[in-house]
């Protein structure tokens, strides 16, 4: 049974990581803290409710797709987790979404956009669409010592 | 940060269904299982009272994408109401404004499914 006592938060300077087991449950506590975030670093709000749903979709692909049942994970020795860091520097909001599930070709993915989805009333396939459209940059990447790491980046823009 | 709640009500021959809380993939079944229980009913005229509703993600929207879809098959339609006005934005930035009817009105949207 998930509950939000296994959420750990380690606060440094500049830096915020979060590891929760992998289960959709935590996504709400993960969303809430990311606003919190966003909002004290300066962002306006209709931003960071872009934030909010860029960062739920990379962590909803990690519960649905890196750890599923039918894959084989990379790391089979270690705990199904979420693992984010989350720092500001230089006017930006630079967010990292870790597993050591299953690899995901994400560059070369290119999947329909949104407009097309809705235009043949899709019921699936807005995820990605909606990380790359709300986030300024969306990279990913995996190696054997660190696992798969998608990395967010939004700039808070002057006014 | 509200768990996810539904609820439904009949007004006449449309169903008025509550959401609340966040709508995310933690809760989406729910929402289908309970749509999918009025459309095995045959109800297929579906207003979606957001009104509570403080977060939707991508497997909430693609859902009522497509239960509109398959309302409309059966000469229904899933419309939206009381949408909150951060949510509005998203939403109407991705385009599912254009797809979805939204109403601001209870009355005009029961009412948006009487034959003109």
């Amino acid at each position: 049974m998930p509950t939000p006592e296994q959420i750990r938060i380690n606060k440094t300077t500049g830096k915020l990581t979060i590891q929760t087991p992998c289960d959709g449950f935590y996504l709400r506590h993960i969303r809430a803290i990311m606003s919190d975030l966003a909002r004290q670093v300066g962002f306006p709000e209709h931003e960071i409710t872009m934030i909010q749903m860029a960062v739920d979709e990379a962590c909803a692909n990690v519960v649905e797709h890196a750890y599923a049942s039918d894959k084989q994970w990379c790391w089979q020795h270690r705990q199904p987790e979420i693992r984010m860091t989350i720092r500001t520097e230089s006017g930006r909001l630079v967010i990292e979404v870790n597993d050591h599930g299953q690899r995901f070709d994400f560059t070369s993915y290119r999947p329909a956009d949104v407009a097309a989805n809705l235009d043949e009333m899709k019921p699936g396939g807005y995820g990605i669409p909606i990380m790359r459209r709300f986030m300024d940059e969306v990279q990913y990447s995996s190696n054997d010592h660190t696992g798969n790491t998608l990395r967010l980046v939004k700039y808070l823009k002057k006014s | 940060m509200k768990p996810f709640q539904i609820s439904h009500t009949e007004r006449g021959a449309v169903q008025l269904v509550q959401v609340g809380g966040a709508l995310d993939m933690h809760s989406f079944p729910r929402l289908e299982s309970e749509l999918r229980r009025l459309f095995n009913h045959g109800h297929h005229r579906l207003v979606l009272d957001c009104e509570g509703l403080d977060y939707i993600g991508s497997a909430g929207l693609g859902a009522l994408i497509g239960f509109a879809k398959e309302a409309r098959e059966h000469e229904g339609d899933l419309r939206l109401l009381n949408v909150p006005p951060h949510i509005y934005r998203i939403i109407e930035l991705l385009g599912f404004t254009k797809v979805l009817q939204v109403h601001t009105e209870e009355t005009a949207a029961i009412a948006s499914f009487q034959p003109k």
